[in-house]
């Protein structure tokens, strides 16, 4: 058992060094340069996938292609986890042993905080949390953002071929003429937290399950939390200020959807434009800081996400009235 | 030669407006180092709750952070968007 660890970590040790060396040869022969960078996420297919009258045309876009991507890989380890817990054994090894470890800690979180309303609450957590995490993850895989169509661009540089069919971009001396078309690329994929769709829908699916399990929870005193007429009568004075602090409230409902999107699109797509520039200023090393930075803002916008979620759906699932009580 | 102006002028306030904007992350500089300072003084009176207490941190981190992501999302809009 000594023998044959031994000799794979000798091995890991020169594939690593053999890597560092063909990345910096790489570097050498085509510098990288920084991308024209763009908010709106780019479509990849030519023709809009449907139309509607009003809002207009639908794009199959590079990060609607990063969610899919992020969905299949969680629905096939959900599938392997799920056979892994079917054949039999109790005690599960390896990628099955992981997972269950992770979801019973966001179970044993969930419990915590939100007490009765834990197996409601759990699957909006869990799948918040974990498909925020795919997604924000996939930014570390080499490729994405840098893989695509070429496209004819004011903003673009020239291109060279290297295999027949396959081209990259190439920096041009500065100063010097362009001669030819110039190009810029189109990702195949792209973070889907950069894009704001993903972010605010999120944000809706959220903040409205949010009003749906207080709903549930109190029934239809939830809503005087928006609409406080319960003292308005007995005590003019306060009465008026419970009123207008009620409309606060549901002010306070629309600015969770700003807050919850914003917070996560602003990250991760400021961490890809530093990605951007590191990667095209220093080539060589010092991405890899950055990677390291941006694996953990992934991880922590994905917790902070799920555990906004998970506090807010507490909290309207708690009545106003018991809050008050102690 | 107006043309030339006005362009010069669209991208000089967007740099002077992007620059402005960024000011913004003071507020959460200032706020997650109170929040890594509030947790180390708290780790160093009660060492046995460090894990609890840099689990808390990194959340307030988080959430002070916030409001400065808002200040650089501002930023990034004016800079590629307008």
């Amino acid at each position: 058992m000594e023998q044959p660890r031994k000799w794979r970590y000798g091995v890991n040790r020169w594939l690593i060094l053999l890597f560092v060396i063909l990345g910096v040869l790489a570097a050498r022969a085509y510098p990288p340069i920084l991308p024209h960078i763009q908010l709106p996420a780019e479509a990849i297919s030519g023709e809009p996938l449907f139309s509607l009258p009003v809002i207009g045309d639908f794009y199959f876009t590079n990060t609607l292609l990063a969610t899919l991507i992020a969905d299949v890989l969680l629905l096939l380890l959900a599938f392997g986890v799920y056979r892994a817990t079917r054949s039999g054994s109790l005690v599960p090894k390896g990628l099955p042993g992981a997972v269950e470890a992770l979801l019973e800690a966001i179970h044993n979180l969930t419990a915590s905080t939100a007490g009765k309303w834990a197996r409601t609450i759990f699957p909006f957590f869990a799948t918040i949390t974990l498909l925020v995490l795919v997604v924000n993850w996939m930014e570390l895989i080499p490729g994405v953002d840098s893989i695509g169509l070429l496209e004819p661009s004011e903003h673009g540089y020239p291109v060279k071929e290297i295999f027949p069919g396959v081209a990259t971009i190439v920096k041009g001396a500065e100063g010097e003429a362009h001669e030819g078309e110039l190009y810029a690329l189109r990702p195949y994929l792209r973070v889907a937290s950069t894009d704001l769709n993903f972010t605010v829908s999120l944000a809706l699916i959220s903040v409205f399950m949010t009003q749906v399990f207080g709903a549930r929870a109190l029934g239809g005193t939830y809503f005087t939390k928006f609409f406080n007429t319960r003292t308005l009568f007995k005590k003019p004075m306060f009465g008026a200020i419970d009123f207008l602090v009620g409309i606060l409230e549901a002010i306070l409902e629309a600015v969770k959807v700003l807050s919850f999107s914003f917070r996560l699109f602003g990250n991760i797509f400021a961490g890809s434009i530093l990605l951007f520039v590191v990667g095209s200023l220093v080539p060589i090393f010092a991405q890899s800081a950055v990677l390291l930075f941006e694996f953990f803002v992934g991880m922590i916008q994905a917790i902070v996400f799920g555990m906004l979620t998970l506090i807010f759906m507490s909290l309207a699932t708690v009545g106003h009235a018991e809050a008050e009580a102690h | 030669m107006e043309g030339d102006i006005v362009e010069a002028a669209t991208i000089l306030g967007k740099l002077l407006g992007a620059g402005m904007a960024a000011i913004g992350v003071l507020g959460g500089g200032i706020g997650v180092g109170l929040s890594a300072l509030g947790a180390v003084q708290a780790m160093g009176r009660n060492p046995d709750v460090t894990g609890t207490i840099q689990t808390n941190m990194i959340l307030g981190f988080a959430f002070a952070e916030a409001t400065s992501i808002y200040a650089l999302v501002v930023a990034l809009l004016i800079l590629f968007v307008f």
